[in-house]
């Protein structure tokens, strides 16, 4: 009897062992193991940073040359004090993976498609077209160009190295929540690692195309309906770089043959008709149009907002450079930031760099292709996708002279036979990676122009300006040298003259400095006008920002750090201004009942801001977006059969209500009689205010309606903020879409003594544990800005804004 | 009453070794010794070895907590069904409890069998 209590009492300390350290699913979601997570000594509780004092304990990192004091500011804000730019470079990867260690891995096993390995079979169609895409490839060719820099390669080392002693010293109770919540270990960094966060930073941002798109619907509409419904050009806007004359002697590049467009058979539609707005802000306003006489360069890139942040705020102070801005996590040197000499900033260039390419197959099991009447094998690449807990997938990947086929995996798939010609794969200039560095250490226009040399992908519009009084923009990347319209459809792969021709010479890159106006912008928009010599294409440049910005900046004549913080946070839309008195004008009144009559009073007050608390930005925004579907629904009908075809851009649609109201697409496809515009804009009305009626918790304003939060990266809604009220839309410089907005929002004067503000909605520190980690979200969010401390020597920092000091020695 | 505190202390004491290496589990072991060492009713055994373990747990938590003014058990707590800052301190004390308590029990009831009594 004994031994069977003793027994029974023994079975159940083991059990109860083994269930506290065995990862739990309930339903669709895992829990982590209990115990393992919930002990004090080494689970979740380690990550509980006090908030009173910032530990940091002087340490010795391998391979440093001198000494690096980090002086942390009250932002969390590190402070890098080095010798040289090695051991600069050394301290800052290992400052960054102490505080975002596990947004960098997860980061590179999503470009990788390694998330499966961790997170398991749920991630595994995720990884399969990430890897498919030749994300790894891309990535391994980057590193292969980079190697060609023995001292960027040197440089680039030293960061992964830095990463790696943070990494070496962690014990598994320090490692990062997010890590102890889903049950794995860190990895060591690489340089293939910071290929891959620029690769995945290339597809966030100059993947996009509209190949099939386009190619359907031009076989479904025929040239002339397509050239009326989707003109490339908006004559509305404003260019990047205006036309001065200075492309005359360019004679326009035509490639050896031209191409025509290969039509697709019917296929299953993926594309959304959703308005997704990804896109940056960045101008410099020359000394003449400031009130200090000093230029002041803003930029705010809008991302997907997240927490952590995607941006890092650092300072690398060497006796070469004194750099401050923002870093991302994983790539050495400061993006978007100044020095005592110079600032810059970057917007997307946008410019469509992705094509596909039809392969015709020279046999059955698609291993040989046509090509110039040859035949042609493919080269494959054999994918090893690990999943937790199963079997690893072995992924045959074909590649051609134009890329990878991505999607034959899936016979359903409208590009199954299509291989993607995308810029991004090629092998880099040895100095891409130095590019930013570069311009951390630069002084003069010279130098930005010598640090731009060498950047590739993803293409970008650079800003910049100098405390002498330079202002500059550029379009930097290599940009196809395109026949027109090649690459807007689909291209015949079985032939090389379908090739791109190279790429725009360097001498003939839009670029611009000092204009007369006082100032340089971009806002995504169209780098050029169409008198610009070469073809380019995109399908979602600015129509909006741009204009109003271009009006705000034209209208500036004393400009301080105080009115360009009101075009950062303006919520004005130049779309509702456009818009709305159109639609107003097309509106029967009389018919209105007096709930109607009293809509239509507060739309016409409207001043097309949409500020948080604007109450008609909803009622505007319902019944834009009923004219807008409505209008279309000829082509939405096609899209439910199952046709990829596109809707007309939005700015084109407005201009058709305003000037050609009887045109037949307005006609309704369900109805026997013939609709106008009126017609659509009246109904499109009485369904706003049915919808509001009939959801009467709807009618609330913008910032209510639209909905906002910044998500945990693991989209984990305890670590989110999910609380936060703001204004903006896509289509207004401040602008916030429902997890999209600026990323960073920076203004620097230059002069004598650099004056820089910021702000960020995050907090320097990944950890959900820490007082910093999503700190400056509310001063975002209220539209406040920080006063970036820049300063010359560590003993500099103002009394009583050090949090911490922590000297990393060479050991 | 004695040896239930003896078990407490030993069980404070040695659980400490989980700062130093030890691995969380280990308390089961560290308890199943001091249930083994001091000897009394197997249902008081479980008692100090639960009071124990879920001090060890519970405290060293609290002494991470307070500096940390809850962010983080907030946050845990929301992660976890939404249960308060108050309940998460209260659930890593109860699987503490739980870990010695049947640890305790279990060297205690080993020495029943296989000891000299």
């Amino acid at each position: 009897m004994r031994f069977v209590r003793f027994f029974l009492a023994l079975v159940l300390t083991v059990g109860l062992v083994w269930l506290l350290q065995t990862p739990q699913r309930i339903g669709s979601t895992t829990l982590p193991a209990l115990g393992t997570f919930f002990n004090p000594f080494s689970g979740f509780w380690q990550n509980a940073e006090p908030v009173a004092v910032f530990s940091s304990k002087n340490i010795q990192i391998p391979g440093l040359l001198g000494q690096v004091e980090v002086v942390y500011d009250d932002l969390l804000v590190p402070h890098i004090f080095a010798e040289n730019q090695e051991d600069a470079l050394r301290a800052q990867g290992y400052v960054t993976a102490r505080h975002r260690l596990w947004q960098m891995d997860i980061a590179a096993r999503k470009a990788s498609g390694r998330l499966s390995e961790v997170l398991g079979a749920r991630t595994l169609n995720i990884d399969r077209v990430t890897r498919r895409r030749g994300m790894g490839f891309a990535a391994e060719n980057a590193v292969r160009g980079w190697s060609k820099s023995t001292e960027g390669m040197r440089l680039l080392e030293a960061y992964c190295a830095g990463v790696n002693a943070y990494v070496a010293q962690l014990r598994p109770e320090d490692y990062p929540l997010e890590f102890k919540l889903l049950g794995y270990a860190p990895e060591p960094w690489s340089p293939l690692k910071t290929a891959l966060l620029v690769e995945a930073m290339a597809e966030t941002l100059c993947s996009g195309e509209n190949d099939l798109g386009s190619t359907e619907t031009l076989d479904l509409l025929g040239r002339d309906t397509f050239d009326y419904l989707y003109p490339e050009w908006n004559s509305k806007q404003q260019p990047i770089i205006p036309d001065t004359g200075q492309w005359r002697s360019v004679s326009t590049f035509s490639a050896p043959s031209t191409f025509s467009a290969s039509s697709t058979s019917s296929a299953p539609s993926t594309s959304s008709a959703e308005d997704y707005i990804l896109g940056s802000n960045n101008w410099a306003v020359a000394g003449s149009n400031t009130a200090s006489g000093n230029p002041i360069l803003c930029n705010d890139p809008h991302l997907n907002l997240t927490l952590p942040s995607i941006w890092f705020q650092i300072q690398m102070h060497t006796p070469e450079q004194n750099c401050y801005g923002v870093s991302l996590q994983g790539v050495p040197g400061i993006i978007i930031g100044f020095n005592e000499d110079m600032a810059w900033g970057v917007t997307n260039a946008g410019h469509d760099v992705a094509d596909w390419y039809r392969i015709r197959w020279a046999d059955a099991d698609h291993t040989r292709y046509l090509l110039d009447g040859d035949t042609r094998a493919v080269e494959l690449r054999v994918e090893e996708i690990k999943i937790k807990g199963e079997a690893s997938l072995l992924d045959t990947v074909r590649y051609t002279v134009w890329g990878p086929v991505v999607y034959d995996h899936d016979p359903e798939h409208p590009l199954r036979d299509c291989a993607l010609r995308w810029a991004t794969h090629d092998e880099p200039a040895a100095d891409e990676m130095r590019t930013f560095l570069f311009l951390n250490s630069g002084k003069t226009y010279d130098d930005y122009r010598r640090a731009l040399k060498g950047y590739e992908s993803p293409a970008q519009n650079f800003v910049f300006a100098t405390r002498t009084g330079d202002i500059a923009i550029t379009v930097q990347g290599k940009l196809p040298l395109r026949t027109h319209e090649q690459g807007r459809f689909l291209l015949d792969g079985s032939k090389q003259a379908g090739a791109w021709g190279g790429f725009i010479p360097p001498e003939h890159i839009p670029a611009m400095r000092n204009p007369a106006r006082g100032f340089v912008f971009s806002a995504n928009q169209h780098s050029t006008p169409p008198t610009y010599p070469y073809y380019y294409l995109s399908n979602d440049f600015d129509d909006y920002r741009g204009r109003h910005i271009f009006d705000r900046l034209s209208a500036m004549k004393n400009a301080t750090a105080d009115s360009m913080k009101t075009i950062q946070l303006d919520n004005f839309s130049q779309r509702a201004a456009d818009a709305l008195p159109v639609m107003l004008r097309l509106l029967d009144r009389d018919s209105l009942d007096a709930e109607g009559r009293k809509i239509v009073a507060e739309l016409t007050a409207w001043d097309f801001r949409y500020e948080a608390t604007a109450t008609a930005a909803p009622l505007y925004e319902a019944w834009f977006d009923s004219c807008y579907l409505r209008t279309w629904d000829e082509m939405i009908i096609l899209r439910e059969q199952g046709r990829q075809v596109s809707l007309p851009e939005r700015w084109r649609f407005i201009e058709l209500l305003e000037t050609d109201p009887e045109n037949t697409f307005f006609d309704r496809q369900d109805t026997p009689q013939r609709e106008t515009a009126r017609d659509v804009a009246q109904d499109a009305f009485d369904r706003m205010l049915r919808y509001f009626r009939e959801n009467p918790e709807r009618r609330v304003t913008w910032g209510l309606f639209r909905g906002f939060a910044v998500k945990h990266l693991a989209q984990i809604d305890a670590f989110s903020r999910l609380d936060v009220v703001v204004g903006g839309h896509g289509s207004t410089p401040n602008a916030i879409s429902r997890s999209n907005g600026p990323s960073w929002r920076m203004i620097v004067e230059l002069g004598e003594q650099v004056r820089a503000q910021g702000v960020y909605p995050g907090g320097q520190s990944g950890n959900p544990g820490s007082r910093y980690y999503d700190n400056m979200v509310d001063a975002w969010a209220a539209g406040k800005y920080y006063e970036l401390l820049f300063l010359d020597k560590p003993d500099a920092i103002p009394a009583g804004r050090e949090v911490a000091r922590q000297t990393l020695s060479p050991q | 009453m004695k040896n239930m505190l003896l078990v407490v202390v030993f069980i404070l004491a040695a659980g400490q070794l989980c700062h130093f290496g030890l691995p969380w589990w280990g308390l089961a072991p560290v308890s199943a010794v001091a249930g083994w060492l001091f000897p009394q009713s197997a249902g008081r055994s479980f008692l100090a070895g639960f009071i124990a373990g879920f001090l060890l747990w519970a405290v060293t938590a609290l002494f991470l907590d307070v500096p940390n003014e809850g962010i983080l058990s907030t946050r845990i707590g929301a992660l976890f069904m939404g249960i308060s800052r108050g309940n998460v301190l209260l659930a890593t004390g109860l699987q503490g409890g739980l870990v010695a308590g049947l640890g305790c029990l279990s060297g205690r009831l080993g020495r029943v069998a296989f000891g000299k009594e």
